[in-house]
């Protein structure tokens, strides 16, 4: 081999060194602000996105994010200890912040105007967590095989007229998750198992695929009754895709009961984080993700309920029906999550 | 051998090379000592209603995905280092690229097309009135098997072009046809090869998490998240992830199985290629053109057109500046991968003991294990590093720690090459080394390596292929508004926007095809040299 060759080739660390470090900044985030706030999120919405612009704009803060899953999250979170650079702590379920709160991860804080504008169910008693949205589990369904008087509960879908009609996802979804665990918590596990297994017996299929894709699979009439969140039926209705246009056309929405009580619902919440450095900021940011503005912009750009009283739901929502939530504590989602997923198992539910 | 250590920089040996890439067996270990230092309180229900029904769906995706992908690997392979036919030139390199298609976007964009309610199944139901789903079990193995026998395919290529003129020239003389020549004499000689391929695809396939779940496929993966996430056990995560290392290291004793006793193919000169004319070439072609379409052409189709209809409202520089990050964290990665991995294969190659040899094979154990699992275990050492400093501030989320984790998912990717490499160098040349006083070191530096070089980039830019396409790891610890490709793709595909996650998706594509070339280029020049 040549010389002038093995030296080339010598350099080539060299080089690809300065690539590392021109492209990654050597992990610097750039930008140095006076004022920050430092958010894990698992909301990956654009309409976050630019509600975060605008606090900035409005109020000088700059804020940082890591996008990433509620359960790696707290991991990091644990891990990270009182050296964590977090300050607010954002997930799409009730239980997981009720999962930070018993882990110790999250700090009471004392705002009347977060404690006036977050109904006292939405939110934990001591300040630990606030609620920012709802959205619940509901039924869409083929208008022209079923008829609403048919769904007034999720009990009702164990019905034998369901008999192979009936699409879910898999129980690892999160939201099929805390409607189990609400289950369990209104029956007890034994009712919960009983009603899980009889959902599971009738499937129209096994599990698979997105929210979206049950209730497109309705549409192709696949089967005629689909457990989906809110929000995916109301950007599936209000989009404009030609390929959806049937789907659009065939499907309608029951708000299901728990017989009892009403709808449920989860809410996606923010806490501030124990070893917060910038509370002011946190608790700046979250005033602001709970202020008319924010809120209506959840509602719009996002089809979720807002959770301060007096903010218009979407109109595409509105359509559904007067939502009448659950009022189960929310708290205990997180504290029956692992008994609604060892049901889910045992019923049978992929 | 009392002279051994008289000249040469002497300031490492395989001992203390060893100590220094023990932080990366650190995660592995987490996840083996599970069992005593984490409380695991629904291990009881775990191991009887969700390991029975999990295990069985994994053992059948398993030999599904790797029966499958050996059979295009090995058969893709053969036709176009044996026979001449029409676009043989092209197929030869182009077979490599479903190598840059992460297997989640082309589970997803099959979804999209083939399944249930996919674009291509609407328009068969709509005219034929049956109803094409892959979206299960059977078709989760067709899309994983044609993402990843490429990893099967390169090398079994190289030993065919290069290692076999003369096994196959007796056989020919002995008056052996074209299918035995093929089944009794190439394939038992390229067994090392395509056993090293196999593991690969195993391990991928293990560790998958997006596709499976998109499918509804019950696997030790999924139980690893259930119990996490859903029963808020993490020690019987772990204990999962385990036994997920338990049963590739199985296979890894297989693999190691089926490479004694055997001859293993030597570099030699080039195979003389057997024209295929008439119809016979044309269906080689089609053969070749069939793969190829359906691992790489008809999904990055796919992406191309959704990325086109979305155009409008592309959010060019956020995805610029991600392919920006994805670049320097591939680099980054893979160089530090590539040292992690020589450090080891020195102490392998001048150690002595069996344990060094058991420490190399269980260091790329990593491999097998969810990205999410080993983020765990690179958090909690990176925790306790950040405790013993006394820091002011956390390890965790820096661009170190990830190159880090990197390293310890995919050590394995750059130890499998390197080592067949080393281990196909006779041990004379070592003796001979150190008899003239070289220090163990300098005979590695010197000696073993030179000869490599085509094979210590081919690692380095496979690790980077996989990092580019890697999500857990840079999703969770990524610093703040550092985002990846992958993690765009993800964004959206999370919130069900298939389409607005087609731009970052074939940045992705992209972005591997440049390296999936440079391997490709490295592997033709090993063969032909």
């Amino acid at each position: 081999m040549s010389k002038h060759r093995t030296h080339l080739l010598d350099r080539w660390p060299v080089l690809l060194f300065l690539l590392f470090v021109a492209c990654t900044g050597g992990g610097s985030t750039g930008k140095k602000a006076d004022r920050e706030v430092n958010v894990y999120s698992h909301r990956h919405y654009d309409t976050d996105k630019a509600l975060f612009d605008a606090f900035t704009q409005a109020t000088g803060i700059t804020v940082n994010l890591v996008l990433a899953d509620d359960n790696e999250v707290l991991a990091r979170l644990e891990r990270e200890g009182e050296r964590s650079p977090c300050d607010l702590l954002i997930t799409s379920d009730a239980g997981r912040l009720g999962q930070a709160r018993l882990r110790g991860l999250l700090r009471p804080v004392h705002s009347a105007l977060l404690d006036s504008v977050v109904p006292a169910t939405l939110r934990d008693p001591e300040g630990h967590w606030y609620g920012l949205t709802m959205r619940a589990r509901v039924l869409a369904y083929n208008k022209t095989k079923v008829r609403p008087e048919e769904l007034p509960t999720y009990q009702a879908l164990t019905a034998p007229q369901w008999k192979g009609r009936l699409l879910a996802r898999s129980a690892e979804n999160l939201y099929n998750q805390s409607l189990m665990a609400a289950f369990v918590a209104h029956y007890g596990p034994d009712s919960a198992l009983a009603w899980a297994r009889g959902v599971a017996a009738n499937f129209a299929r096994d599990p698979k695929g997105s929210d979206t894709d049950q209730l497109l699979a309705v549409a192709e009439g696949i089967g005629d009754v689909a457990l989906a969140n809110s929000y995916y039926i109301g950007k599936l209705m209000s989009g404009t895709e030609p390929e959806r246009a049937k789907a659009r056309e065939v499907l309608a929405v029951a708000l299901p009961t728990m017989g009892g009580a009403g709808t449920h619902v989860n809410v996606s919440g923010a806490g501030v984080v124990k070893h917060a450095r910038h509370e002011a900021e946190a608790i700046a940011l979250l005033e602001y993700l709970l202020g008319a503005e924010a809120q209506r912009a959840f509602a719009e750009g996002n089809k979720e309920y807002p959770v301060r009283p007096g903010v218009a739901v979407d109109p595409v929502l509105a359509s559904f029906g007067a939502l009448n939530p659950d009022t189960l504590d929310l708290a205990q989602l997180g504290l029956n999550n692992a008994t609604a997923v060892k049901q889910l198992q045992a019923a049978g539910w992929r | 051998m009392a002279t051994r250590h008289r000249l040469g920089p002497r300031f490492i040996g395989p001992g203390a090379a060893v100590l220094l890439a023990l932080p990366v067996l650190a995660p592995v270990l987490v996840v083996l000592t599970a069992p005593w230092h984490a409380e695991a309180k629904e291990w009881d229900h775990v191991w009887r209603t969700v390991l029975p029904a999990h295990t069985a769906e994994t053992l059948l995706l398993l030999v599904g995905t790797v029966g499958l992908a050996t059979a295009l690997g090995t058969g893709c392979a053969w036709l176009v280092a044996a026979f001449d036919f029409p676009g043989r030139r092209l197929f030869r390199w182009a077979l490599v690229l479903p190598l840059a298609v992460p297997t989640y976007i082309s589970a997803i964009t099959y979804a999209a097309l083939l399944g249930p309610t996919g674009s291509i199944s609407l328009r068969v139901h709509g005219a034929t009135g049956w109803r094409p789903d892959i979206v299960d079990l059977p078709g989760l193995c067709a899309v994983l098997g044609l993402v990843l026998y490429p990893y099967i395919y390169l090398p079994a290529r190289a030993v065919f072009t290069g290692g076999l003129r003369d096994a196959l020239d007796a056989a020919r003389l002995l008056g052996a046809h074209g299918m035995r020549r093929f089944g009794a004499v190439a394939v038992p000689l390229a067994r090392p090869a395509i056993a090293g391929g196999a593991l690969l695809v195993a391990m991928e396939t293990l560790n998958d998490y997006g596709a499976v779940k998109y499918y509804g496929i019950r696997t030790l993966t999924t139980a690893i998240f259930q119990s996490w996430g859903g029963l808020y056990d993490l020690g019987s995560a772990l204990r999962i992830g385990g036994l997920l290392v338990g049963l590739v290291a199985l296979l890894l004793m297989l693999e190691r199985r089926s490479r004694r006793h055997r001859r293993q193919a030597t570099d030699g000169p080039a195979l003389r290629r057997t024209p295929l004319r008439g119809t016979r070439g044309w269906v080689a072609a089609a053969a070749c053109g069939l793969v190829l379409g359906l691992g790489f052409v008809l999904p990055a189709a796919k992406l191309l057109v959704d990325a086109w209809s979305v155009l409008p409202r592309w959010e060019a520089a956020t995805d610029l500046m991600a392919l920006g990050h994805t670049v320097g964290v591939a680099t980054g990665a893979a160089v530090a991968t590539l040292l992690l991995a020589l450090l080891l294969l020195f102490a392998w190659r001048h150690g002595r003991g069996p344990w060094v040899r058991a420490l190399v094979q269980a260091s790329g154990l990593g491999y097998a294990i969810p990205g999410a699992v080993i983020a765990v275990g690179v958090m909690t050492a990176a925790g306790v590093i950040d405790r013993a400093l006394g820091l002011p501030f956390t390890l965790i989320g820096s661009i170190g720690v990830l190159a880090y984790a990197f390293a310890v998912r995919f050590l394995a990717v750059a130890l499998q090459p390197v080592q067949g490499g080393l281990a196909r160098q006779s041990t004379a040349q070592d003796e001979a080394a150190r008899l003239l006083g070289a220090s163990p070191l300098r005979t590695f530096l010197r000696i073993n390596l030179p000869p490599l070089r085509p094979v210590l980039w081919a690692a380095l830019v496979l690790v980077a292929i996989d990092v580019i396409k890697e999500l857990p790891l840079t999703l969770i610890l990524r610093p703040f508004d550092f985002d990846t490709l992958s993690t765009r793709v993800f964004e959206q595909a999370r919130i069900e926007a298939l389409e607005a996650a087609a731009p970052p998706a074939l940045l992705i594509v992209l972005c591997g095809l440049v390296p999936v070339l440079v391997v490709d280029r490295l592997a033709e020049r090993r063969t032909q040299r």
